[in-house]
């Protein structure tokens, strides 16, 4: 509980185990609490490692609503680092992406070493003998760890590792991502593709791994598969064998496994790939590189479907990257990734799949954002506040390791995010 | 007897109404068989082969998407947008051929769905091929002022 406007936020009357309070997705004390617990004290994704492959290169990125810069220095170590001038504040850069020696602020000309070290201060005599620009270097977070490429920072000294954030169920999830690359790393240079809505950040976390939306928000899209192949997709539906899971930690998943090793579809897609001359490429490199049994397994599963809590989307072929700009507005990152030593066909295939839904003009995104925006009209109504995540309550099931998990269409994601958010913005912090 | 220029701008103001008034169909049927149609995202020109792109595909591809905005479930335009643009600024190069032209043209839309106005921007290029009286798309390049950037809403033709 905290102290704000003289008022204790009670997040045991805001979050229920089926249900969620809808002043969670607006108001400003809250948003500023989660700011301040999630977006800077816990571990948060800032890019990955080949967004910036060589010495120089820069994109910025953000810890909540405070600007970063993610940057290589030239004995090709990554930095994140405080897109803010030490001296009087002003942001130090001021491009999306781009490679530079450096970072001169233009406010009064000090310049930044792209490690982040004060390298030079204009009339430094100015400031006296016992000046020390050595500590003056831009300011980092205190804490910067990666996952197979995956940068993650948190302005708190103390806390988990990432390891121990990214649980083990989790980190499986990202392995199927990057294992589908016979090198095992993704590329995350193929561009973005960035969209807006007003509502909170919150709303795409529990979309992206929600089961239940597709067959109708989604509806013009399968119409159009049905129009092209004559079968409606059905993976979807209230039967469906795909399942729905709570790794723990707030990360959750649209598994997928169950469904796509089974037979006799499974066995129908290994023949299919290797019917081109570069699937054929792909799955021998695939099965020299893994071995028969994890390469099948890698490419049937196809890579993942998840959230790593609280920004980060792993999804299909593509890297999403949520910011929060303020309790009603949100900026969502899409970056298609590319797999590392692949045939170019496959990876085109890759970049043509991913806009045919995700692009702005694809087929299925902007429905999903029409949903964010018309839930955030809803919420307006006070005679009913509760949001309901009960679906599936009663048959929720937990795994060999751990994980909750029950139908497609289930909402064990939701009540698994809902129940993290909780832990932390229950946890005693000093302040 | 129309000039160039004037077979041009009739083509592409046709073009501008059909979009401003969602004939989904009608404006797809602008275009040639074998068209292709690229609207790039964050850069101005690149290989789409190797970078993202707000929207590249063939005559299947652009026929699928009106189809798919054609049907009325597309929620990002229920309801639908209302808006009207203008075209200007057009050049025309030479032709390469009797055949086919390059044309470049501004376009400013202004938009409004669900209590909300915008205005979107951008240059298109076009390479357009003379059929009877009138002309074919071949090529369709739409270059947004704002293709860099977290877009709300741009499910409407462009």
């Amino acid at each position: 509980m905290i102290e704000s406007n003289g008022q204790q936020i009670d997040y045991d009357e805001l979050v229920k185990e089926d249900a969620v309070h809808g002043d969670v997705y607006f108001r400003q004390d809250i948003f500023d609490d989660e700011l301040k617990r999630i977006y800077q004290d816990g571990w948060v994704y800032v890019g990955h490692e080949s967004e910036i492959p060589n010495a120089g290169d820069f994109t910025r990125s953000w810890l909540g609503i405070q600007p970063l810069i993610f940057s290589r220095d030239k004995a090709g170590k990554y930095h994140v680092l405080y897109n803010r001038c030490t001296h009087r504040a002003a942001s130090i850069c001021q491009e999306d992406w781009g490679n530079t020696n450096g970072f001169r602020c233009e406010y009064h000309g000090w310049f930044f070493r792209d490690n982040g070290e004060l390298a030079a201060v204009p009339y430094a005599d100015g400031y006296g003998k016992d000046f020390d620009k050595s500590k003056l270097n831009l300011r980092k977070p205190p804490r910067v760890a990666e996952y197979r490429g995956f940068v993650f920072a948190s302005a708190s000294e103390t806390g988990s590792s990432l390891l121990e954030h990214i649980s083990g169920p989790a980190r499986q999830q990202i392995d199927y991502f990057c294992d589908l690359s016979p090198e095992g790393e993704i590329i995350v240079q193929c561009g973005a593709t960035k969209l807006a809505y007003n509502g909170n950040w919150k709303l795409q976390m529990e979309n992206s791994i929600d089961g239940y939306h597709p067959n109708f928000t989604h509806q013009s899209f399968f119409s159009t598969i049905e129009r092209m192949t004559g079968t409606k997709p059905d993976i979807f539906d209230g039967r469906s064998d795909v399942e729905i899971r709570d790794l723990g930690l707030g990360h959750t998943n649209i598994d997928y496994r169950r469904h796509n090793l089974a037979d006799p579809g499974a066995h129908a897609r290994l023949e299919g790939l290797q019917q081109t001359s570069w699937g054929k490429k792909y799955y021998g490199d695939m099965v020299d590189a893994y071995g028969k049994d994890r390469a099948e397994e890698v490419i049937l599963v196809g890579g993942t479907h998840m959230n790593v809590f609280p920004n980060l989307v792993v999804l299909g072929q593509q890297v999403r990257t949520i910011r929060p700009v303020n309790p009603e507005r949100t900026e969502v990152y899409l970056r298609p990734t590319l797999l590392k030593g692949v045939p170019d066909e496959l990876n085109t295939s890759r970049i043509r799949m991913y806009e045919a839904f995700y692009s702005p003009h694809g087929g299925g995104i902007h429905d999903d954002v029409e949903m964010f925006n018309r839930v955030h009209e809803g919420l307006r109504c006070s005679a009913d506040p509760w949001l309901i995540f009960r679906r599936g309550l009663h048959r929720e099931k937990v795994d060999d390791d751990g994980t909750r998990y029950g139908q497609c269409t289930d909402e064990v994601s939701q009540r698994g995010m809902w129940r993290h958010w909780k832990s932390i913005m229950q946890a005693e912090i000093e302040r | 007897m129309s000039t160039i220029r004037e077979r041009v701008e009739n083509f592409l103001y046709k073009e501008a109404r059909l979009m401003d008034e969602n004939a989904y169909l009608e404006w797809a049927d602008l275009f040639a068989d074998d068209c292709l149609y690229w609207v790039p995202s964050n850069l101005e020109d690149y290989d789409p082969d190797k970078h993202v792109s707000i929207m590249y595909g063939d005559r299947n591809f652009l026929k699928n998407h009106v189809e798919r905005l054609a049907e009325g479930k597309a929620f990002a335009q229920q309801p639908r947008s209302r808006m009207r643009r203008i075209v200007s600024n057009i050049e025309i190069e030479d032709a390469e051929n009797d055949d086919e032209l390059r044309v470049f043209a501004n376009f400013s839309v202004t938009e409004i769905r669900k209590h909300e106005q915008r205005t979107h921007a951008g240059r298109s290029e076009y390479k357009l091929t003379s059929e009877n009286d009138t002309f074919r798309i071949k090529y369709k390049k739409v270059n947004l002022v704002s293709l860099d950037e977290a877009q709300d809403n741009v499910t409407f033709l462009l």
